[in-house]
């Protein structure tokens, strides 16, 4: 990577840090909500990216982050730390089990087999008494909106070390060969179960630990909303619009996909949803590839990228 | 007698679901396409039969064929000019579209129709007859027998009739049919077509037995891929029959455990497949 | 049908490979059939068998890609067909695939880097050694000039090319070539021969499963051959060509 653009992030990184500094409280609560958005994006990224398994049990992980920090903090009054913690184990632990039956799947069938213990799981948790059943949760007050901005704009930081690590690392060379063809990867000496199962477990962690900040930020948590597959869509959606497999397209979608619902929200309140499903299908028709491979192809061969990219993916 | 009751409701039910998965499993099967849309398909057709039927006065039975050939054009169109665009990229980016096109669908059925629950209610809705000390009703046993002979005829059209053979190529080598003369873009958006017209009729048969709102897509397209999974995606009586399964299962789910299991046990008989017998699921694939 | 009728070199060593009795059915289907035979250090083994024959198979139980329903394999004396395929790749099993299997998304350099990475134990730690290292087999096998292009931007000859790279990046002591030559022309075929007697030349042991007779004579110590899942016959190439078996197995029964 170029020094001049590890300067820029840094000065970029910089400038959000100081959000909470110079900016109205709505900003922030918007900036806490897109910075987690980019984390769960990205940390969808390490399975469905690089690994190419389109897991829609993110939202487990998710709920299991959030269940954990509730749990521990409102039933066992720990601190919030503690809960992230129990939360980040909790979810990995399930990524651990789940992981070794369910990645034998493949393509569709992972994606719905995943999608399936989603939906188990809010109702597994609607009947837990400690979790508080249908009714939910309530999470001690606190009103520090400034401290829950930069824990997640450091977990994003982190979370965009790691996969910049993954994609420079012989694990990840290992992810991407099990995308590209998971028989040859095992048959050049990639252990294929190992790694399938680390790359989920690593996407539990950061999933996880950002379900636990969003608990503790809202301080009501609910099976319906910890469990919500429409999250995990939305995980997938800005992560394919950004650029999957990349280190910084999923954060790139997660900002302009918040940005454009937020201002269409703002805008015309009422046609929001159907601008953001229109949005959708005409990117995936003029950016398969996601904005990463866009940028890239602009810069290389002007707008005729678009074209060509129908053309190469058309009937 | 409460046991043989559930299961006679279940496997009424279980018709109707199946009849849902059959178009799906037909596009899928042919086109690779998982077409998260279609329970949003299911919700149009249903639409179109409530309004022939309350606004014109057509017999729901009678607005089924109109309903289905309305949603054949509009599957058709959709294929043709929308995801023949795209359908050479990523399974993810099929997902994808299908998914924002749901989100559309149902954003202007609610400004279409309004977010109420509507029912298609002809004078024998609520009908029924008593066999054998069960209750059997009507409109679900007409919907039941309407599965069954729209598998049949999905059947015959894939086995007996030249598109059927065209089609079948198609989805197994598209680049052998295209040697063969078939024009593969027209042959998708037919196929795409003739699943949304599945989808319009059970829409229609759903409106009459439970509640049309917006929102009935999602939960009915995750249903619909489970029994497509379950039933394979090359035999329309299989899948039919699979739709039986999960009727049933939900049937006593609801009895036995609550009614908020009902999505579980689907879910989970589904999982449960998949991971016992990976080698059949990754077959269909 | 014998298999310890062919003996191990005057070296007395164990064979690098040894099948026993290798099974594979499929639901009563059966595609391989107690097959037995060695494969001797630094030689040149040719299976061959008309299509449907189970030579496919047979290669995809000696790399793990499936396990065999019955038999054993000896990979260096010890048990290797209750082995994962990656522990067998890394013990120095390495192979191509007859329908090809590039990584699409990736150029040809870091297709073949990845296999550096991997592969037999001791190899390129780094992906900056990794790439180094493979610039040097796509050299090897003639694919150098396409070091930096997509793996499907490449056409079939060059996916061959390809194949045989990422195999040979593995560091292999025994490799498997399934069919290298299907598709090439004459000339391509003689280069690839080329390429093969010098892979063997560096102390590789290897299997070829091959149509192109030519190639066979030129390049196999010994054959073996399949037909329906058997071996119905092994030994020196103009042996096994004028063994009537063989000669039926490949015409039919009523010219032989």
């Amino acid at each position: 990577m170029r020094p001049r653009f590890v300067i820029l992030l840094v000065a970029v990184t910089a400038l959000l840090a100081i959000v909470p500094i110079v900016g109205s409280p709505v900003m922030v609560q918007f900036g806490i909500s897109t910075l987690l958005f980019a984390v769960l994006a990205q940390s969808w990224n390490i399975i469905g990216g690089f690994t190419g398994y389109p897991s829609f049990g993110n939202s487990v992980f998710y709920g299991l982050g959030v269940y954990g920090t509730a749990i521990a903090m409102a039933k066992f009054s720990l601190p919030f730390g503690v809960g992230l913690v129990c939360g980040a184990i909790l979810a990995m632990l399930c990524a651990l089990l789940i992981g070794l039956p369910v990645l034998r799947l493949r393509g569709q069938y992972f994606a719905i087999a995943t999608l399936g213990l989603s939906v188990a799981m809010a109702a597994v948790f609607s009947n837990i008494e400690i979790a508080g059943a249908n009714i939910g949760l309530i999470l001690p007050l606190t009103r520090a909106d400034g401290m829950f901005y930069e824990l997640s704009l450091g977990l994003l930081v982190a979370c965009v070390l790691c996969v910049f690590w993954i994609s420079r690392s012989r694990f990840g060379m290992g992810l991407i060969a099990i995308r590209e063809d998971e028989h040859a990867a095992a048959s050049m000496g990639v252990n294929t179960t190992l790694y399938k199962t680390m790359a989920l477990v690593l996407s539990a962690l950061f999933t996880s630990i950002a379900g636990g900040i969003h608990a503790y930020f809202i301080t009501f948590v609910d099976p319906a909303s910890a469990f919500d597959s429409t999250l995990n869509v939305r995980m997938v959606i800005m992560t394919v619009f950004g650029g999957p497999g990349t280190v910084l397209g999923p954060v790139v979608g997660a900002f302009v996909l918040s940005a454009v619902y937020e201002l269409l929200a703002n805008w015309i309140s009422t046609a929001a949803a159907l601008l953001f499903g229109v949005v959708i299908v005409v990117a995936v028709i003029f950016m398969p590839r996601g904005i990463a491979d866009l940028a890239a192809g602009i810069r290389r061969q002007g707008i005729s990228y678009l074209l060509q990219n129908i053309r190469r993916y058309r009937l | 007698m409460l046991l043989a009751q559930i299961i006679v409701n279940g496997v009424l039910l279980g018709g109707l679901y199946g009849l849902m998965a059959l178009g799906m499993a037909l596009v899928w099967g042919v086109l690779n396409i998982v077409n998260l849309a279609h329970g949003a398909f299911v919700m149009l057709g249903g639409y179109i039969v409530y309004y022939l039927f309350t606004t014109l006065g057509i017999d729901p039975l009678a607005a089924l064929p109109i309903a289905m050939a309305l949603m054949f054009a509009f599957g058709y169109l959709l294929q043709y000019v929308v995801l023949n665009q795209i359908i050479r990229s990523a399974m993810l980016n099929t997902l994808l579209i299908t998914f924002g096109l749901d989100v559309v669908l149902t954003y202007l059925a609610q400004l279409g129709f309004s977010a109420d629950f509507r029912t298609i209610a002809p004078s024998y809705a609520g009908a029924n007859f008593g066999l054998l000390g069960i209750t059997v009703p009507v409109a679900p046993l007409a919907a039941f027998a309407i599965a069954w002979l729209l598998a049949g005829l999905t059947w015959l059209l894939l086995n007996r009739l030249p598109l059927g053979r065209a089609i079948r190529a198609t989805a197994q080598n598209l680049v052998a049919a295209r040697l063969y003369g078939v024009n593969p873009r027209r042959l998708y958006a037919v196929t795409f077509g003739i699943g949304a017209a599945l989808a319009g009729a059970s829409g229609g048969l759903y409106g009459m037995i439970s509640h049309l709102s917006p929102y009935v897509g999602a939960p009915l397209t995750a249903k619909a891929f489970v029994i497509a999974v379950i039933g394979g995606l090359h035999n329309p009586f299989a899948v039919v029959a699979s739709g039986l399964i999960i009727g049933i299962a939900e049937s006593l789910a609801a009895l036995y455990v609550g009614p908020t299991y009902a999505n579980v046990i689907s879910f989970g008989l589904l999982v449960l497949i998949l991971v016992l017998r990976p080698s059949r699921a990754l077959r269909a694939a | 049908m014998n298999a310890s009728s062919i003996t191990s070199p005057a070296t007395g060593m164990a064979p690098l490979l040894q099948t026993q009795d290798i099974t594979k059915r499929f639901q009563g289907l059966v595609s391989v059939n107690h097959v037995s035979f060695d494969l001797n250090d630094g030689e040149i083994l040719a299976l061959i068998g008309p299509n449907g024959a189970g030579k496919t198979t047979l290669v995809n139980l000696i790399s793990g890609t499936l396990p065999p329903s019955e038999g054993e394999l000896r990979f260096q004396g010890t048990r290797i067909d209750t082995l994962p395929t990656y522990r067998r790749a890394r013990l120095g099993i390495a192979r191509t695939f007859q329908v090809m299997k590039p990584f699409r998304d990736l150029t040809a350099l870091d297709n073949v880097a990845t296999a550096a990475l991997f592969g037999q134990r001791g190899g390129a730690t780094t992906r900056q050694a990794a790439r180094e290292d493979a610039r040097k087999w796509l050299d090897f096998t003639g694919l150098g000039h396409r070091a930096d292009q997509r793996a499907d931007a490449l056409g079939g000859p060059d996916l061959k090319r390809l194949e045989l790279a990422k195999a040979l990046a593995q560091r292999p002591k025994l490799l498997l070539l399934d069919e290298v030559m299907a598709g090439l022309n004459a000339v391509e075929i003689d280069e690839v021969v080329e390429v093969i007697k010098q892979i063997r030349d560096s102390g590789v042991t290897i299997l070829i499963v091959e149509h192109v007779m030519k190639a066979v004579r030129s390049l196999a110590d010994r054959v073996v051959v399949l037909h329906h899942g058997e071996l119905i016959a092994q030994g020196n190439a103009e042996t096994v060509f004028q063994d009537p078996r063989v000669v039926e197995a490949y015409l039919g029964k009523r010219r032989a």
